[in-house]
This record gives C-alpha cells, structure tokens and sequence, in this order.
C-alpha cells in the first residue's frame, strides 16, 4: 500500500497525514485527533477564538471530538456534554436521533441520556466537531440540541471538507483529491 | 436515585448507581465532560505515574480525555485501542475481552500506525474504571504482542475486588440492585 502523504496546518502545527483512498481514484487525507496533544491544542486554541462568549455548553459527540472539546473545555472554563453513538446500558428515556448520511448510505443513531440533556435546557450551545464533510452529523447534532431545549450560538470544526455550505466555522479545509 | 459519594484528588461527586446486569450495579464513573474531575485525576495520576513509561495506553472511550490530560501534563505520547477495526487502519492488531458494563465480547483494536510507540517501550495502561481486569487483560496482550511490556496500569478507581496491580485514586464497591 503506497503510504503518501499531504501537509495539514492548525496554527503552528503541520501533520503530514496519510492518504487513504475511499472511492477509486478519490483520495482524502486522514486526520486523527486522537493521540496528538498537539494539534489538538492547537485546535482548541484556534477554534476558542470564534467561540461566543455566551456559550454556557459546548456539544460534542464520540468518538474524536471528544478530546477537542476537554481540551476547549479546559481553556475556558466552559463545560461540555458528550452525545453518544451507542445506547449505554444505564441510559434514562435518552433522545434519539437519527442521522441523515448520503455520502455514505448508511444510518447512524445518536443518544443523549436524559440526564445529560437537562443540563441543556434553556442554554446557549456550541456545537464542536472536528471535521464537517456531509454535514450529516453536525445538523443531526444540533437537532440533539434543539430537542434537548437548548440555543445553538456556534457551530465550529476543526476541518471542513467538500462541496456543503453549511453556515460552520472551520479552520482547515481538507482537500478531496481526484487521481488522473 | 441512589448515588454513591466520592472524592477524586479533592473533587467531591455523587456518582449514580445504575442496574448494569441482573443482580449488579455499579456506581457510574463518567469522565465525559467532566472536565474538571479529568483534570484533578490526571494531575495526581502524573505524580505517581512511573519515570520508566515511554508511551501511554488507553482503551477507547470514556478515558480518552483522561489520557490526553495526562499526556499534556507528562509529555508521554498516548495511543488509543479502538473498539471496532476501521477501514483504513494498517496492519491492524486485535484481542477480543468480555466486558462488565454489557456481558458482550468487545474488541480491542490497536492501528498498525502506533505500534513503533509501542513495540520496545515500556507502556503504562490508563482506564477510568479497573474492575474484572478483562479490558486490562487484552491491553496487556495487545501491548505484549506487538513487542511492548506494560510496566504500569493507572486508573481513577479499582472496582470490586480490591487489587495492588493498579495505581488508582479511589475503590468502589459493587452494589446490589434497588428492588
């Protein structure tokens, strides 16, 4: 497998992510945030500087996001809730949302504990995320949010890709490469 | 609802008691956005984590950010097992545990991309919760098949059983279900 690379910059930092083919002749760099304290720093400072200063919650969901929201969270002072992809065992009459994936043809689910969602209510939300494609998942995020009576403010990714124009405030855009 | 109160390096939590399993339940750890109680434990899970750990461990997902703060603060890398085999991992290396919280086999998935963090280093696991041991079995055997040696296993509590393997904040007990 040819293990070609291309540069991605956040702030001072730059990864040289490897290219991973997912239709023929389309390749896309794979960013991970998980494992890079750094870059996911780097995120979190960048992306603080567009947050609202009336966010009392950032909104993320498993699986990467997560460490960009603690880090965020750890920055400012703001607190966050995790949206899960599983139903846990030990959920209360949790919210359930489906979401809407063209590009990839398959249903995905999102839960949010009833106890986790109280704490939404009536507050003003930033959604994190770290890569906006579809935007599948971001809207299914937000109607977490707005179901769990909560405002969203912001909608802020660490890396946008394709063709969406959805109102989010990234840092990065990924590129969609097409081979000859 | 039945809680359970804790104190984790000076940060009080009531933790709910929750039915995981006829018969059991546990009192719910969950450091998903509880950024403060990450914070304390990585701080005094730094202070005692071995000087000889290369690189850190952890299974994904409710540690994950317990392992980032601990290796912000300790500047030790960390690498996350993963639950399911993505598409675009290479060489991946697998194990197969049973887990308490769902009684089903879970997988444990290292990327083939970290094993060079792994492979000749002393490893320290890091987990929210160390209860039957099963996830740390398969870290362990994950770690020890691509060449690593686990030289530690830190987490916030020891559950059950109490044990000396682990170097933890805290013990929880097992709790009979509420009839």
């Amino acid at each position: 497998m040819s293990m070609d690379t291309y540069p991605i910059t956040v702030g001072r930092v730059t990864r040289h992510v490897p290219l991973v083919e997912t239709l023929p002749g389309v390749r896309i760099p794979l960013i991970e945030l998980m494992g890079d304290v750094e870059l996911v720093n780097a995120a979190a400072e960048a992306l603080l500087k567009h947050l609202p200063p009336e966010t009392d919650y950032l909104l993320t969901m498993e699986t990467s996001p997560i460490v960009l929201a603690h880090a965020m969270s750890e920055m400012s002072g703001k607190p966050y809730v995790v949206v899960r992809r599983r139903r846990r065992p030990y959920m209360q009459d949790p919210i359930i949302q489906e979401v809407q994936s063209l590009t990839l043809g398959v249903s995905e689910t999102l839960w949010l504990d009833s106890r986790m969602a109280e704490k939404l209510l009536g507050q003003n939300v930033s959604l994190v995320v770290d890569v906006v494609s579809s935007g599948g998942t971001i809207m299914a995020l937000e109607k977490v949010a707005i179901r769990a009576g909560a405002k969203v403010v912001a909608r802020l990714a660490a890396f946008h890709q394709g063709t969406n124009k959805l109102p989010v405030t990234f840092l990065s855009e990924i590129p969609i490469l097409q081979t000859a | 609802m039945k809680t359970y109160p804790v104190n984790i390096a000076g940060v009080k939590r009531e933790l709910p008691v929750v039915q995981v399993g006829p018969g059991v339940a546990v009192a719910l750890l969950n450091l998903l956005g509880d950024t403060e109680l990450v914070e304390a434990a990585a701080q005094a899970l730094a202070e005692k984590l071995p000087a000889e750990v290369e690189t850190l461990i952890t299974p994904e997902v409710k540690a994950v950010p317990l392992a980032h703060a601990l290796s912000r603060l300790t500047g030790k890398p960390y690498v996350v097992a993963r639950k399911t085999e993505k598409p675009y991992m290479i060489n991946p290396v697998t194990r197969t545990v049973i887990s308490i919280t769902t009684g089903k086999p879970q997988l444990l998935v290292l990327d083939g991309t970290d094993v060079p963090l792994v492979r000749g280093k002393k490893v320290a696991i890091v987990d929210d919760v160390v209860s039957t041991g099963s996830t740390l079995k398969g870290l362990r055997e994950l770690i020890e098949d691509v060449g690593g040696q686990m030289s530690a296993v830190l987490a916030v509590f020891t559950e059950g059983t109490p044990r000396d393997d682990v170097v933890a904040l805290g013990h929880l007990p097992l709790f009979e279900p509420e009839r």
